[in-house]
């Protein structure tokens, strides 16, 4: 049997021109590490079918600690503040290896 | 009607058929990425055409075209504000970021120009091309101004208030260098000026080798490309009843405006010839639907995207290929002679 430990994982889904500006929130409030996978659908902001720039969402998950997890929720409620719409969902994970998440990337 | 069987060129006619393809509702798809790569293709073969063309130009004709290029690029994006808000049913915010993309160009539209104006055997300067490439940025960099000014002058309304009119106050400069440092290495930007710099500066006999490539096979990646715009036009031209019709009346009329003005640039003031005046024109008219977007969605986000893509892609683009090429082709020899 192996020793699972609890982490967060935050998933946000939202538009690709938002990348940068989420990894730099990401990497400022000290999470190990990112990842990010191309998404389609539908929502709020209407169809993203990926076809051009405009419309290609992304997926992008960070694992963190509970105790710096509120950070980024500020800084994503932020975002959402300034009218960019975002998927935000947090999930309990149960990962191998604790202390990966614990190194921040800078 | 001639004017009609001008426009019978393939990539007119491919445009037409993406339209066809997708209003029937026909599952015809192409693979995402498709307009990046295609988009990335056409920008480095007309870079490359205008630049080598541009070895011959004149310095002064050129060093005007740029400055008249900067200036249409900051004035019409403020005669479209201007105009959207005296409806008085068009908010600040949307209003910029839909004025931004009037001021700005699309490369699709000026390539049909030239397909159009090489089924006819009218020559052309290359001095559109530069405008083509200096006249992306200005306008980001008005919607900017304008959203910025607007954002403080109505004082955020709708947002948590006291704190985040503070955060939004204090943070506001950071923000807007970023943003334009975005307008000013904007990707399709680089691509266009670097490729016309290629262009210019490589011997001729090694240029020559990359006919095959950005010759020879440039229409038929036009049409690709035309193709799937025609597509993707038909998907937001579905919207215009969720647009208003105010909007898109703007949509048919701000083109009219941006081409005049544009043609008169190019006859009276660059001295071009119709074909030179034509492109001038087109560049006026059109309304960018690659670089602004992404660009006013990251900006502008309280500006809906519905709004700006629906009009610049669905209903000023088709109206630009259909209608728009031919009649400002008229007027460019009216004015011309």
């Amino acid at each position: 049997m192996h020793r699972l430990f609890p982490e967060k994982l935050v998933t946000v889904i939202t538009s690709d021109v938002l990348e940068e500006h989420l990894v730099g929130r990401v990497r400022h409030r000290g999470a190990s590490g990112y990842t990010i996978v191309r998404a389609r659908g539908a929502g709020s902001s209407g169809e993203q079918s990926g076809m051009l720039d405009i419309d290609t969402n992304i997926k992008f998950h960070v694992i963190m600690p509970p105790e710096r997890l509120s950070g980024l929720l500020d800084d994503l409620e932020q975002l959402i503040n300034k009218g960019h719409h975002l998927t935000v969902f947090v999930s309990d994970v149960s990962v191998l290896s604790p202390e990966k998440y614990s190194e921040s990337m800078e | 009607m001639s004017a009609l069987s001008n426009l019978l060129i393939p990539a007119v006619l491919f445009f037409a058929l993406g339209f066809f393809a997708r209003a029937i509702k026909s599952d015809l798809r192409v693979p995402p990425d498709l307009a990046k790569v295609l988009s990335i293709y056409l920008l480095m073969a007309i870079g490359l055409h205008g630049g080598y063309a541009l070895g011959k130009a004149e310095l002064t004709t050129a060093f005007n075209s740029v400055l008249w290029a900067v200036i249409l690029g900051f004035t019409l994006p403020l005669i479209g504000y201007g105009l959207l808000l005296m409806t008085r049913k068009v908010d600040h915010m949307n209003a910029a970021a839909i004025a931004a993309h009037y001021g700005s160009v699309s490369a699709g539209t000026f390539l049909t120009a030239i397909a159009y104006l090489d089924n006819l055997g009218i020559s052309y300067e290359s001095y559109p091309v530069i405008m083509l490439a200096v006249m992306e940025s200005p306008a980001i960099i008005v919607g900017l101004l304008l959203a910025s000014w607007s954002r403080q002058r109505l004082g955020i309304t709708g947002n948590q208030g006291g704190a985040a009119v503070l955060q939004q106050g204090g943070t506001g400069n950071g923000q807007l260098g970023g943003l334009l440092h975005e307008a000013f290495t904007n990707g399709s930007v680089i691509l266009l000026i670097g490729s016309m710099v290629i262009g210019a500066i490589s011997a001729p006999a090694s240029m020559e080798k990359l006919f095959p490539f950005i010759d020879e096979i440039f229409m038929g990646v036009l049409c690709l490309f035309l193709f799937e715009m025609g597509m993707e036009a038909a998907r937001r031209i579905r919207e215009f009843r969720k647009v208003g019709t105010v909007l898109v009346v703007f949509g048919l009329v701000m083109p009219l405006i941006g081409g005049g003005i544009g043609l008169v640039v190019g006859a009276m003031v660059l001295n071009m010839s119709v074909g030179g005046t034509l492109l001038v024109g087109v560049l006026g008219a059109s309304a960018s639907y690659i670089a602004v977007p992404p660009a006013m969605r990251l900006a502008v986000p309280e500006a809906n995207p519905s709004f700006y893509l629906t009009l610049s892609l669905g209903i000023t683009f088709p109206f630009n290929v259909i209608i728009g090429i031919p009649v400002y082709h008229a007027l460019a020899e009216r004015l011309v002679a």
